[in-house]
């Protein structure tokens, strides 16, 4: 009863502010459109922003960035879709069935499905957020220490091998290549510098963002511009129809699995909405009877992908509010945003600021419903970018590609990477390699070898220490049966039987 | 099991070679970390070990299923390899081999060039110029030759020149390029849609947004990258 007063207190504080009402909209169509612009994220609309909000009160400056991160996850779904460009990296699932279900002439199927799904994922997830930020944190923040943390990343790589690439061993290959790619720079223990081949630059690491650019939005140009060249190009076919509430309801397990899915991968620290989606990816792939459907263009795919990021957004907001962790790279600008008014993160901003924490799930939760109504008008309009012919839309992708990999630390060399990853994700896709599995290498291989070093320094360098942590051995075995059940489908299965095995 | 075919086998070679040399320089960083004792070389050669082990899983499984066209879980990267047939003989690899070296080759040539030549620093920018319209004539041979390598090698050729000649002069050849090789050939619809492109491109990133683009180092072109930023602002 108290949360649902604190609520509309929340509401009433929020809506009976003009200035409020205005920052609240502002964030709203800010996130979607940065979201929807390939090149850019709602990273660069926040980056934008944080100098600005020093001359906002703290409660909207904070209010704008929980808006922009709800929409902005949701507005990257729709180039992923269109584009086959997720706009960030926890969009990057949808695209594996999105963009076929475009070529397939199906992307208001496609779009509409992500609209209702990430409304439904965020506004479910704001909800368990408001009842439930002090006990889920308590209960999530001692279960899950570097040990289980590192068992979920090998057990979302073990799961994710199965995707996308023509053969498991393929699959693992691809994973692995994007693992060895996160390696480069310098590492996480002992600050020692690998394979940076006496170049400054690879001191730091290639930056994820060219990486993504380049394997998804300029291999796919490369395809189709090889598809032109040998005139089996077909344009997508463009098409308003969304999904029917009969098409959504079909799939209510898997929209209830990606949100408990989404809602625990965001509440841990570090790990966020990237692996929410991949995993309420995976996840669908995992428990459907028709896995061989998956990455040609089936609905449950995108479904699921989009509701485990949004339902992500909610539960990533009470590590930094109840403990002042941020999750990611967004809620860490909330972080400065709380800075810059003098005041930190944390268990005492309920009991200094409650208005301020009110006013915030206020908007979050009226967020993630306004996509449901602003993200259908957006998608009227912005899917008629397909009828623009492929010999204009590929130097406009290119050049934007452009834009977006320099912006992120305005090197040069940031665009020569993302180009070469371009031609190597044409070769890898030839040969039958999953372009996804490499970049989920490359995001989560950071975090693997930093939380499988914090575990092995917290267990005394005793691998046995895993038997002792019921959650990680869990992960771990399922994640070994995984491979395992793979491995045998590989030698001993024929065919496309291989297929079930996963 | 059936028999290993020759593609599979280079595959798989390609990725022992990868392991073995990146094993080989991890020995370059290969120092006792204090405070953790598996060093900052465990983790990339348990990698390493695994990626081994997964080309030659993939050999064998070829070499098992030879005879199947996809054995594994999702048909979407079979559906993209299977489509590439046309493009795979060795004289193709080979020429878009040479396509993609010559962005390599402009971004060390006149460095080198200017190094053995003792070269003022006044001529560097010519030597640059020389050698990038040099580089661009080589590469419109081959392209006439190869056109699906002409597209997978311009991009990296632009970025190869975009910290010389910047973002604002290279731009509008760019999307020009992009075109002709996409399949365009009416003239009035390249200069109707080049400027559309350019006009918008700049004008939300540079005019609204303030996003610094390069804009050279190499003059004219970074006279007029200037030219075009102080236009906008």
């Amino acid at each position: 009863m108290d949360t649902f007063a604190n609520f509309l207190g929340g509401t009433a504080a929020l809506f009976g502010d003009p200035v409020g009402v205005l920052i609240f909209f502002g964030g709203v169509v800010g996130g979607m459109l940065f979201g929807a612009i390939p090149g850019v994220s709602m990273l660069t609309l926040a980056a934008i922003l944080l100098p600005f909000t020093a001359h906002l009160k703290p409660e909207h400056g904070i209010m704008l960035f929980s808006v922009i991160y709800c929409t902005g996850v949701y507005g990257g779904a729709i180039t992923a879709i269109l584009f086959n460009i997720p706009g960030a990296p926890e969009n990057a699932p949808t695209a594996f069935d999105g963009y076929p279900m475009t070529q397939k002439g199906k992307a208001g199927k496609a779009v509409g499905a992500a609209v209702m799904c990430s409304a439904i994922g965020g506004t479910i997830s704001c909800i368990v957020m408001m009842i439930a930020t002090a006990p889920i944190a308590d209960w999530a923040i001692s279960a899950f220490g570097p040990p289980e943390i590192f068992a979920l990343v090998f057990f979302g790589l073990a799961v994710a091998a199965s995707v996308g690439a023509k053969t498991f061993w393929k699959g693992w290959l691809s994973i692995m290549a994007g693992l060895m790619i996160a390696v480069v720079g310098l590492d996480p223990v002992g600050g020692m510098e690998r394979y940076d081949f006496n170049m400054p630059y690879l001191l730091a690491g290639i930056h994820f963002i060219p990486t993504i650019l380049g394997f998804f939005a300029v291999s796919e140009i490369f395809v189709q511009a090889e598809k032109k060249a040998t005139g089996s190009y077909k344009a997508p076919k463009i098409s308003v129809d969304f999904p029917t509430f009969r098409e959504l309801w079909a799939h209510k397990i898997a929209v209830v699995r990606s949100i408990i899915i989404g809602f625990f991968c965001g509440i841990l620290p570090g790990i966020g909405a990237t692996l929410a989606a991949f995993m309420g990816y995976n996840e669908a792939v995992r428990w459907s009877k028709d896995k061989l459907e998956f990455g040609k263009g089936k609905l449950e795919g995108v479904i699921s992908s989009e509701t485990a990021n949004n339902a992500a957004t909610g539960a990533a907001m009470i590590p930094l509010l109840a403990l002042g962790l941020p999750g990611g790279a967004l809620t860490a600008m909330m972080v400065g945003v709380f800075q810059m008014h003098d005041m930190e993160p944390g268990p005492l901003v309920f009991i200094n600021s409650p208005d301020l924490v009110w006013v915030v799930f206020a908007a979050m939760f009226f967020a993630n419903l306004s996509i449901l109504f602003v993200g259908f008008l957006e998608t009227k309009t912005i899917i008629n970018l397909l009828r623009i012919p492929f010999q204009f839309l590929a130097p406009m992708i290119l050049l934007l590609a452009t834009v977006g990999a320099y912006a992120v630390r305005g090197l040069v060399i940031d665009v020569v990477v993302m180009f070469i990853a371009g031609v190597a994700g044409y070769f890898l896709r030839r040969s039958g390699y999953s372009v996804a599995g490499i970049v989920l290498g490359l995001i989560l291989g950071k975090i693997g070898e930093q939380t499988f070093a914090q575990a092995m320094q917290m267990l005394h360098f005793e691998f046995s220490g895993f038997l002792q942590r019921p959650i990680a051995l869990g992960l771990l075995i399922a994640g070994f049966l995984t491979i395992g059940g793979s491995i045998y489908g590989a030698f001993f299965r024929k065919g496309p039987k291989a297929a079930t095995m996963s | 099991m059936g028999k290993f075919k020759t593609g599979d086998l280079v595959e798989a070679g390609l990725w022992l070679s990868l392991v073995a040399f990146l094993f080989a320089y991890s020995f370059e960083f290969d120092r006792n970390i204090e405070i953790y004792r598996y060093g900052a070389t465990a983790w990339p050669r348990a990698i390493l070990l695994l990626i081994a082990v997964a080309a030659i899983g993939q050999l064998l499984n070829q070499a098992r299923h030879s005879d199947d066209s996809a054995t594994g879980m999702f048909a979407a990267a079979a559906d993209d390899a299977s489509e590439n047939t046309q493009h795979s003989s060795l004289g193709w690899y080979l020429c878009t081999f040479v396509l993609l070296a010559i962005p390599f080759v402009y971004m060390n040539l006149p460095g080198w060039i200017v190094s053995t030549n003792n070269i003022p620093e006044e001529g560097v920018a010519r030597v640059k110029i020389i050698t990038a319209a040099v580089l661009f004539v080589i590469y419109l041979i081959f392209a006439w030759r190869n056109h699906v390598g002409a597209i997978l090698a311009l991009p990296v050729f632009f970025a190869a020149c975009l910290e010389d000649m910047g973002f604002y002069a290279l731009a509008p050849f760019f999307i020009i390029g992009i075109m002709i090789l996409m399949g365009e050939r009416r003239i009035s619809r390249m200069a109707m849609i080049m400027p559309l492109i350019y006009g918008l491109l700049l004008l939300c990133f540079v005019k609204l947004l303030y996003v610094g683009l390069p804009t050279g180092y190499v003059r004219p072109f970074y006279d007029f990258g200037n030219w075009v930023v102080a236009l906008l602002q």
